[in-house]
């Protein structure tokens, strides 16, 4: 690990993707994060399908592997008095703290930031929730397709125009709140050193919808017109997925120096696309059917790889739509270290992905510690850092607050 | 006064994700100047321009600008590929602290101003490139666009319509991801100064960006395991989906995802009697018969507002909300009062007035961001030249008659 966060002490207590995922993301930059999960089950993810083990197990959900790496893991039931205290001697020695529950919850359970700070006064709190803490809607339920909702992103981004709008796979939304929520709480922690303030971010999962595409709002304010979903209908050199021999693929015009119909007429040898009526993007739109006919043949001569080395020679620009697995198994992401091999206890050394970029050509997650198992460190957090007998341990242990 | 003050950032940019990226940390305090060249108008030809008409002064109006362009930054308008811009270019970065760009892999070395030439320059320079694939493999010459990097991490072929074939996921949610990750990046590399002294280059790539978002499915592809393209369905929660509503393209979120929030749901329609179908009883049940029970509740659905049947549904705490337009979203009352909008008037843009903004996603009491400021082309050159280059007005006045120096696009520009 670089560790570049490896002076930040962090305790999670989030039962959301958006929590996780950016507790996630400091801790594998390298801040001591400790995951802070219900005895009875632990974090709910945990029992989410897909299963990496065959059956259901809580060391196997796809899902809580990939967003929990690099965290410790206690046990503790923050809802009883007992479980309380313990968990703000845990937030006396944190930096920052991570949640997502509803709003006014930690008030209610004597949590709220107020309770923190006289903890820890110099204790960050990052809330992510779906819709903020504060407005009309702060005390609305959600989930990562309400936000796509309410954020704008389904009528304006992924499906087709004269069909019902659909959003993009995997919980993206959760996942930009999360990236917003880490930008912020490294900013706060900068601020703190600068000041010794401290402060409390609330991040909105629906604001992050709505901050996701290129613009929703202002190019709304500009031209008085609402941005709507569709830009790939019928778009067969810029937008729509095409199938290779192996896989599938997505075309552009850029690269070919505004001449796009000569520069894929050679490349695919289709004299075909030379016809007029397909010079302009209009035109292309208008006949797209005859077009996909002539493109589409072509394209399934080819394998993915090769395609991609040789539209690369010419300096025309695809895209590989690649399958995840065509993803772990990339010559390219491979050769750059893009993912890091960690093994887990249960499930062994699997590729995980990497935040993205590398830093003096190091990936900074190598060396990576594995997603935890449930209470896997309750005694090492309890008794080795919180001074906690082993008695002690076992009589919470016995009244299941850890 | 903010925590990025006295943080000066050289911004070699184009497009969308860097741009959006450094504009987090003029957010934040830094000074990011913008090194722009008459060459490569395209972001500020790329509009929105008010009421779609770009008026005689364009290249200050656009709306993205705003948004992320030049917000908070400085515009420098300087050619980096003339001898004297590259000497001015290396003269800045002595007391920089960052230096980003988004080129292809090579251009910044062909520029002299690949991260070793910098570091002879400036021993603690922090140096980021963001591109597509990256500066290494085999890939890395690859041009793209977001699109493309939806459709190269994996993103893309995992979305579509149920039972359909795979659909973009978006035309630039990477632009918007790999942005972030660089504001990330960026931020750890000055953390990571403060504490060590010692700057770093940092190799974003916006594909490594969009794996990572996609962290499960690389990990069931390692056991074979497939997701299925659902829509806005789900893998196991039903019903999960959008349903129709009052109007044309209507519609409304529904996500419920445990047996009590179905009950919730049962009790929110009053009960009708096909709800009480035991086999909707369980959250198998349900997802088994989902495309049955997504039917029946659009049914119920069919006939009444979007945004009353949302309030609603959430007093009985079902997890659920209108799919709004921007339209509908720039007067949004919850967004209105969380102060999330931000009217702003762009100085350079008198014809544009005051327009609406999307504002950050998180709020915080001492790190108030909003637009103060948007730069104008070249509306920086003679502060900086003056005082970070040490030039005189003679040296400056020159090298705008050169060309070296601008602050309006070339004679020759055509209008967007």
């Amino acid at each position: 690990m670089l560790g570049i966060l490896d002076d930040v002490k962090v305790v999670e207590l989030s039962g959301s993707l958006s929590g996780a995922y950016c507790a996630k993301l400091l801790a594998d930059q390298g801040a001591v994060t400790i995951k802070v999960e219900p005895p009875n089950g632990g974090d709910p993810a945990r029992m989410e399908p897909p299963f990496i083990t065959e059956e259901p197990d809580p060391d196997g959900s796809s899902l809580f592997l990939a967003f929990n790496t690099n965290k410790r893991s206690v046990t503790l039931d923050v809802g009883r008095p007992e479980g309380r205290r313990v968990f703000l001697r845990l937030v006396q020695n944190s930096d920052v703290m991570i949640e997502s529950y509803a709003p006014g919850y930690l008030e209610d359970i004597g949590l709220g930031y107020t309770a923190l700070l006289e903890a820890n006064p110099r204790l960050i709190l990052t809330s992510l929730t779906y819709f903020g803490q504060t407005g009309p809607y702060s005390s609305f339920v959600g989930s990562d397709l309400v936000a796509q909702a309410t954020g704008g992103f389904l009528h304006a981004v992924t499906g087709s125009a004269d069909r019902p709008p659909m959003g993009t796979a995997l919980e993206q939304m959760e996942i930009t709140a999360a990236r917003n929520g880490a930008i912020a709480t490294l900013a706060a922690l900068m601020h703190r050193k600068q000041t010794g303030e401290a402060q409390h971010i609330d991040v909105s999962t629906m604001e992050a919808a709505v901050s996701t595409p290129s613009g929703l709002i202002h190019p709304y304010s500009f031209t008085g017109r609402s941005p709507k979903r569709g830009g790939s209908d019928g778009n067969v050199m810029d937008g729509m997925h095409l199938f290779t021999k192996d896989g599938e693929v997505t075309l552009t015009t850029a690269g070919t120096g505004g001449r796009p119909m000569e520069a894929w007429a050679e490349f695919l040898e289709e004299p075909g696309l030379l016809d007029p009526k397909f010079a302009s993007r209009r035109g292309r739109m208008e006949n797209w059917e005859e077009l996909y006919g002539l493109v589409a043949p072509k394209l399934a001569q080819w394998n993915n790889l090769d395609l991609m080395e040789a539209t690369m020679a010419r300096g025309l620009v695809i895209g590989l739509v690649q399958n995840p697995q065509q993803v772990v198994r990339s010559p390219h992401l491979n050769e750059r270290g893009a993912l890091v091999e960690i093994d887990h206890p249960v499930n062994g050394p699997m590729l995980y992905a990497g935040p993205g970029f590398l830093m003096d050509g190091v990936n900074p997650m190598e060396g990576s510690i594995p997603t935890p198992r449930l209470g896997e460190h309750n005694e090492q957090v309890y008794c080795q850092e919180l001074g906690l007998s082993i008695v002690e341990l076992e009589n919470l242990q016995e009244a299941g607050i850890i | 006064m903010g925590v990025l003050d006295g943080v000066r950032v050289l911004t070699l940019e184009q497009v969308h994700a860097l741009p959006w990226g450094t504009s987090f940390l003029a957010d934040f305090g830094a000074e990011v100047i913008r090194v722009e060249s008459v060459d490569h108008m395209q972001d500020r030809r790329s509009g929105p321009f008010p009421d779609g008409q770009p008026s005689e002064e364009w290249w200050n109006e656009g709306g993205a600008l705003a948004y992320f362009g030049t917000r908070n930054k400085s515009s420098l308008c300087l050619e980096v590929v003339h001898p004297k811009g590259k000497e001015i270019f290396l003269k800045l970065v002595k007391s920089s602290d960052v230096v980003t760009d988004n080129f292809r892999p090579g251009t910044m070395r062909r520029f002299g101003f690949d991260h070793e030439s910098l570091l002879e320059v400036n021993p603690r320079i922090i140096s980021l490139s963001c591109t597509a694939y990256g500066h290494t493999g085999p890939w890395r010459r690859a041009g793209s666009r977001a699109r493309t990097v939806d459709a190269a991490c994996g993103l893309s072929y995992l979305t579509g319509y149920e039972g359909g074939p795979s659909v973009r996921a978006s035309s630039n949610y990477m632009d918007h991801s790999a942005g972030n990750n660089v504001a990330y990046a960026i931020m750890l590399a000055l953390y990571n100064r403060e504490r060590t002294g010692k700057g770093m280059r940092i190799d974003l790539s916006m594909q490594e960006t969009g794996v990572s978002a996609i962290g499960p499915a690389a990990l069931e592809a390692q056991r074979d395991i497939t997701r299925p393209r659902l829509g806005c369905g789900h893998i196991w929660k039903s019903p999960h989906n959008i349903y129709p509503c009052l109007g044309e393209d209507r519609w409304i979120a529904i996500a419920v995802s445990t047996d009590s929030q179905w009950r919730s749901l049962k009790r929110a329609m009053g009960s009708p009697e096909w709800a009480a179908d035991g086999r909707f009883d369980t959250i198998e049940g349900r997802w088994h018969d989902r495309h049955e029970l997504d039917e029946l509740l659009g049914v119920w659905t069919s006939d009444q507002d979007q945004e009353e049947l949302m309030l609603h549904l959430q007093q009985y705490r079902v997890p659920s909300g209108a799919v709004f337009t921007a339209e509908e979203l720039a007067s949004n009352p919850h967004l209105r009062e969380r102060g999330y909008l931000q009217e702003f008037y762009n100085d350079h843009a008198p014809q544009a007035g005051v327009r609406t903004y999307a504002g950050r996603p998180f709020q915080a009491r001492l790190m108030p961001l909003e637009i103060k400021h948007v730069a104008a082309l070249g509306e920086d050159n003679w502060r900086i030249l003056r005082v970070l280059g040490e030039l005189s007005e003679e040296e400056i006045g020159s090298l705008a008659e050169e060309g070296v120096v601008s602050d309006r696009p070339k004679a020759d520009e055509p209008a967007p």
